[in-house]
């Protein structure tokens, strides 16, 4: 297309200065205070922010989603050159059906569980556009084509609670370009998804804004994701839009001090391992009732000067292109930063130390069975069958290391750990700790033993039981275990609190005054306050923003060293645990396909699950060239896993063998050892394997 | 070479409630000189565009300045769109040419583009244009050059061939029928990376052919 | 995700204010606080009727069936004692005290309404957690044991227990606590079963800690809030147990006037004296009204900062 017709098409979405408040009992709060953009036709911005920013809020604004106490303060809102604010009544619904769309994080707020999906599809049609059923239908058939959706008339015909997730985002997707909208925001889609379908979903919301021309809103969190997606990028805190750039101008060239903080926390595939450190922000996002007069980000900006505290900076123009909400844009070079002694990592450099096994794991099994519903089951003389969520672990832990664990949902991981730290038997298998064997419950178990194990969880809000103080939680572990005299107790706890870096101030603190950091700091605080040999991490840093991320991790490396414990870290994110794992251990549908020292897991040879997973993570690095394999198909059940290779199913690299990977289906693989300490659960020989190509490369 | 990729999709368009004092601050802050109006679900019901903005004095000859005012402020588009049988549209899978026809035809600037009831997109004038223009090569540099050939089976190769031969790099080419010369075409070739009068010299070379008009562009 | 009130320097509040915070939630509904002034307004009473009543509640010192005057406020009943005395007296066994048994006339503060509310929180509470955490064989065993209790019709249970252990104050609190535990157990089990759910009791568990430990000192705090409320509307339904027992003239023994009794008497004499059977009746739906009330909005109130 000639580029002399499209300079002058008009913004499909232009938002200038808009301002949100909501009512609330005493006055109100501003949950957006100056947010502008526009979008154009065929274009993908992306709007980045953390929680609180007020992000949803804008998307809602746009669709007049704000509820009974919020409204548009300030500002307008204009589609396709038409004012939305104040539209309501029939044009509104008109707009919403005909041509603005909607996409949620959870597929299950759109889809309604009592409807088929062939009859939720074909209202949209039937409804608006007045077709008839059959017409309707044919359409829809067509729609989840599109999206990819395997056997679509079928699926048609079932409920929501029966297909996957990745697949009910499709179909929301699907739902939401029915009707051909000028205007299609996307709120997170892709957040509740695993890494692998979040890839594919990825691609199609690519592929769909080539064909339909739709203009995207797209929100997250997540950096990676919006790098990947998006044409423009626009970043918010604390209810501003802080900076709006192309998609490159951000991540090569930030320049608000908040989006280079950010880029600095994300944890990154390519570098290596001494690249991939992270750098937290200090400080907290302010809480409406109490910002700064001036620039919001002043008190957590390293560049910070009185005027910055005085004035609010407007949002201006650079040379190059970006906008930007700060006063000194000019003279700030992301190049030359170094951290400040407060944001410190630890160092990584290895220890020496002596190679002590505290934990060696063998053949370990663990079957749920599945309560039958026929009558014979009941009585006992069905079959039984069973979700065979872990099998045949294998694993020897170092003292002094960090083991990460990654898998997707429903690799067993989680079951893993609960089996170990003794919430969950063990069905066979041997497991040792300390030379004991802790392949009992954990009521079978000695509290010595008990007091040397213990774990940190995942979600920050029911970590801590909200009826008492932090202190006393903290302190409960050193009750009961009586590793401290009783009067030392609050001496103790106020340490472990310093060295979590909260203050001792935090002693009095109920859980519902702290944020999602400090609860999860506390959660580590009391994990530790034992003084436990190992501790297991259920994915402590998946619930938490990046920037508190960051920090969180760089705490638990520095707790290590500090207290020379043992730490297993699960996490579902492949970039996360780089940084700081010794060794990395892959899991899928149960099993270990992979494990070995961290260096040697995101280099060839991998496994082809891990290739698989190390492609399909998103980047936030626009240079870095990254293999695009995507696995077709969905987990399989664990009740009936499959034969041989429980990968075979999927795996990308099936064709490398003999008869297409024959015999993945027909025998277990063996291990296949590229270096003593890493090894590979394939049949595919090692040479092969070490001849793949790096997913990731820096294009320099 | 169809309608559906090179409309413009998602234009801006208007229920027929809308008031025409709107339309008309919609169509000069957006700078588009065409609405579609539609119903629900994207129906088409008619076209806005700036004539028809124009009230005729006949219109209002009869009224007294108070119901003048007032007329104007109550008017909808719904009033005044081209609407019915003199609306003009066209598939999205039909040819660029069938929808130059229609508009030539029926001396109209744009053309709603529907399919199966629903408004898809929008082709005016200016895409047409814009069409002509990256035809010919608009805004590639190189040598422009126009030759005449007579109307006989194989010119037109033995003109390109000539052109290939050499390994120059062809960017665009039209052809029609010579204005005011019958039986004879009028093919122009822009050629990239190439002076005219190296193309110039080449040409002379083919049978037949007449060097019309070089230039560099 | 939440954000702390920010890191302010200011005197930690006294626990005076402390208090005060968490009491004047219930003033922020005015249907609870309704409901707390018609609580209020007899416990008063019954407090003002420990130290003085107009005229001594048993005395059948005036006519008989007069109906309201300037000497008997609400007018006497079938056998001359003054009703106004007599309501006044009858809040005290409901609310302030109960009588030991035996021919010694020591009372242990608290009625007895009040008594068999905690009585049933306690056994309910005990059950219900147990079932709610334990769950299994546990589970399933508890609530049909509490399914068929439930089963029997109130009176009836009534009865029986009267029947085995006589009449007295401390058989009917124990009455009550029988006949409310299911209720409460119930509720306390579907509690324990969402709040075994949460992170901190695995953290517990992860711990070794014992189940009771568990059970008492995870869940049940957090288990309050709901359970209290229940028990408001409890302490009504006690009334009207009590008020019950006293109309089937098995309720608490004479001669210290108890609404129901009140009630049952009254109505044999209703042709006599009309308005005497209103009175108690009235005075048992205004408690019972006001601590729904209270119940209700401070319920309201609660769940509207819900975490």
């Amino acid at each position: 297309m000639a580029e002399l017709g499209s300079s002058t098409a008009p913004p499909v979405l232009k938002l200038d200065q808009v301002a949100v408040a909501y009512k609330i009992r005493g006055g109100e709060i501003e949950a957006v205070q100056d947010v502008s953009f526009e979008i154009y036709r065929g274009e993908t911005h992306g709007i980045v922010g953390e929680s609180g920013c007020g992000k949803s809020t804008v998307a809602w604004a746009v669709l007049n989603f704000l509820g009974a106490n919020g409204y548009v303060k300030r500002g307008n809102i204009k589609f396709q050159g038409q004012e939305l604010v104040g539209v309501t009544g029939e044009e509104l619904r008109r707009l919403r059906g005909d041509q603005i769309a909607m996409v949620y994080q959870d597929p299950m707020q759109a889809l309604n569980p009592s409807m088929r999906l062939g009859d939720q599809l074909t209202e949209v049609l039937t409804v608006h556009r007045g077709m008839d059923n059959k017409e309707a239908e044919k359409r829809c058939i067509e729609m989840l084509e599109r999206v990819y959706m395997p056997d679509p008339a079928n699926v048609m015909k079932r409920y929501p609670h029966q297909i996957s997730g990745g697949q009910q985002q499709r179909v929301v997707i699907a739902m939401a370009l029915l009707n051909n909208p000028a205007l299609l925001i996307m709120d997170e889609p892709t957040t509740a998804l695993d890494v692998t379908v979040e890839a594919a979903v990825l691609d199609l919301i690519a592929e769909l804004r080539r064909d339909f021309d739709t203009a995207i809103m797209y929100i997250s969190h997540n950096l990676g994701v919006v790098a990947r997606v998006s044409t423009r990028v626009g970043v918010m805190y604390a209810g501003e839009m802080v900076e709006r750039a192309t998609v490159e101008q951000i991540y090569k060239k930030p320049s608000h001090p908040y989006t280079q903080g950010l880029i600095r926390c994300v944890p990154k595939l390519g570098a290596d391992k001494a690249g991939s450190v992270l750098y937290p922000i200090r400080g907290r996002v302010p809480p409406p009732a109490n910002r700064p007069a001036g620039c919001i980000f002043g008190p957590r900006c390293d560049y910070v000067r009185e005027r910055c505290r005085e004035e609010r900076p407007g949002l201006r123009q650079l040379p190059h292109g970006s906008w930007v909400r700060c006063h000194f844009a000019e003279e700030i070079d992301a190049a030359q930063w170094t951290p400040t002694e407060d944001i410190l990592p630890p160092s990584l450099e290895a220890r020496e130390v002596p190679a002590e096994p505290i934990l060696e794991v063998k053949d370990l099994k663990k079957y749920y069975e599945v309560a039958g519903s026929s009558l014979k089951d009941v009585v006992g003389l069905g079959e039984k069958r069973y979700v065979k969520a872990v099998e045949n672990a294998s694993f020897v832990l170092n003292k002094g290391k960090t083991l990460g664990v990654v898998g997707e949902s429903g690799c067993g991981k989680s079951t893993l750990i609960k089996t170990l730290i003794g919430l969950e038997d063990t069905t066979d298998g041997e497991a040792k700790f300390l030379g004991f064997d802790i392949t009992n419950d954990i009521s079978d178990r000695d509290t010595k033993l008990i007091q040397e194990l213990q774990m940190v969880f995942q979600n920050p809000d029911s970590t801590m039981n909200p009826s008492y103080t932090v202190g006393q939680q903290i302190g409960r572990p050193m009750q009961r275990f009586k590793t401290v005299p009783k009067n030392q107790i609050r001496d103790e706890v106020i340490k472990l609190l310093q060295a979590m870096r909260l203050g001792a101030n935090y002693y009095e603190r109920l859980p519902r005054q702290l944020s999602g950091g400090e609860k999860q700091r506390v959660g580590i605080a009391r994990a530790l306050a034992s003084r436990p040999d190992l501790v297991l991490c259920d994915e402590p840093v998946s619930a938490l923003d990046v920037s508190v991320q960051a920090a969180i991790l760089n705490l638990l490396l520095e707790v290590q060293q500090e207290f020379d414990t043992t730490l297993i870290f699960i996490a579902h994110d492949l970039s996360v645990v780089r940084f700081f794992s010794d060794d990395v251990a892959v899991m899928y549908l149960g099993q270990i396909m992979e494990i070995g020292p961290a260096d040697a897991i995101y280099a060839p040879p991998y496994h082809p699950y891990t290739e698989a997973l190390l492609s399909a993570v998103p980047v936030p690095d626009p240079t870095v060239e990254q293999k695009h394999i995507r696995l077709a198909g969905t987990v399989p059940s664990a009740i009936d896993p499959p034969s041989g290779c429980r990968f075979h199913t999927r795996c990308p690299r099936r064709n490398m063998l003999p008869e297409d990977g024959k015999i993945c289906e027909e025998e277990v693989p063996p291990w296949r050892y590229a270096t003593d300490e890493h090894r590979i659960f394939c049949h595919i020989p090692v040479e092969t394997l070490q001849k793949f190509e790096p997913v990731v490369t820096t294009g320099e | 070479m169809l309608v559906k990729d090179y409309m413009t999709r998602h234009p801006i368009l208007i229920p027929p409630t809308t008031p025409a004092a709107e339309a008309q601050k919609i169509m000069q802050e957006n700078k588009v000189r065409h609405l579609p109006v539609v119903g629900d679900g994207k129906r088409p019901l008619g076209l806005i565009t700036r004539e028809r903005l124009r009230i005729a004095p006949a219109d209002l000859g009869s009224l007294n300045v108070w119901e003048i005012t007032r007329y104007l402020a109550e008017l909808t588009v719904n009033g005044v769109m081209v609407k019915g049988e003199d609306l003009f549209t066209i598939g999205p899978d039909a040819t660029l040419e069938e929808a130059a026809e229609v508009m030539v035809q029926n001396k109209i600037g744009c053309l709603p583009v529907v399919e199966e009831n629903v408004v898809v997109g929008i082709i005016t004038e200016t895409d047409m244009l814009i069409q002509l223009a990256d035809l010919l090569g608009a805004g590639v540099p190189g040598a422009r050059v126009t030759v005449r050939l007579p109307g006989k089976v194989g010119g037109y190769a033995k003109i390109i061939n000539s052109i290939s031969a050499r390994g120059w790099g062809m960017y665009a080419t039209g052809s029609v029928p010579a204005p005011k010369r019958e039986g004879c075409w009028d093919i122009v070739l822009k050629v990239r990376d190439v002076s005219p009068d190296q193309v110039v010299a080449v040409l002379e070379q083919v049978e037949d052919c007449e060097i019309v008009d070089v230039r560099e562009t | 995700m939440t954000v702390a009130a920010g890191t302010k320097t200011q005197a930690e509040p006294s626990r005076w204010q402390k208090m005060w915070k968490s009491i004047s939630i219930v003033f922020e509904s005015r249907v609870a606080t309704v409901g707390l002034i018609m609580v209020l307004f007899w416990l008063i009473v019954g407090l003002v009727s420990l130290v003085w009543t107009p005229y001594d509640p048993n005395a059948s010192d005036f006519a008989q069936n007069l109906p309201p005057n300037t000497t008997n406020w609400l007018g006497t009943d079938h056998l001359g004692r003054d009703i106004v005395s007599r309501l006044m007296t009858g809040t005290q066994v409901i609310l302030l005290k109960t009588r030991l048994p035996g021919d010694s006339n020591i009372s242990i503060p608290i009625g007895v309404a009040i008594w068999g509310v905690l009585g049933s929180l306690a056994l309910g509470a005990l059950l219900g957690l147990n079932a709610g955490y334990r769950s299994g064989w546990a589970d399933q065993g508890i609530m049909q044991v509490l399914d068929a209790l439930i089963a029997f019709p109130r009176i009836v249970l009534y009865l029986v227990v009267i029947a085995a252990l006589g009449r007295g104050d401390l058989v009917v609190i124990f009455a009550i606590a029988i006949t409310g535990a299911p209720g409460v157990a119930r509720l306390a089990r579907s509690l324990a079963m969402d709040i075994r759910t949460r992170d901190y009791i695995r953290a517990a568990e992860t711990r070794g800690e014992n189940v009771w430990f568990i059970m008492f000192r995870e869940i049940l705090p957090n288990a309050r809030g709901p359970l209290l409320v229940d028990a408001m509307l409890r302490v009504g339904y006690a009334i009207f147990a009590i008020g019950t027992l006293g109309f089937l003239g098995i309720g608490l023994p004479p001669p210290d006037p108890d609404w129901g009794n009140m009630v049952n008497e009254a109505r044999r004499n209703i042709f006599a004296n009309p308005l005497a059977v209103v009175w108690p009746a009235l005075a048992i739906s205004t408690l019972v009204i006001g601590l729904n009330l209270f119940a209700d909005g401070l319920s309201e109130e609660l769940s509207r900062y819900q975490r």
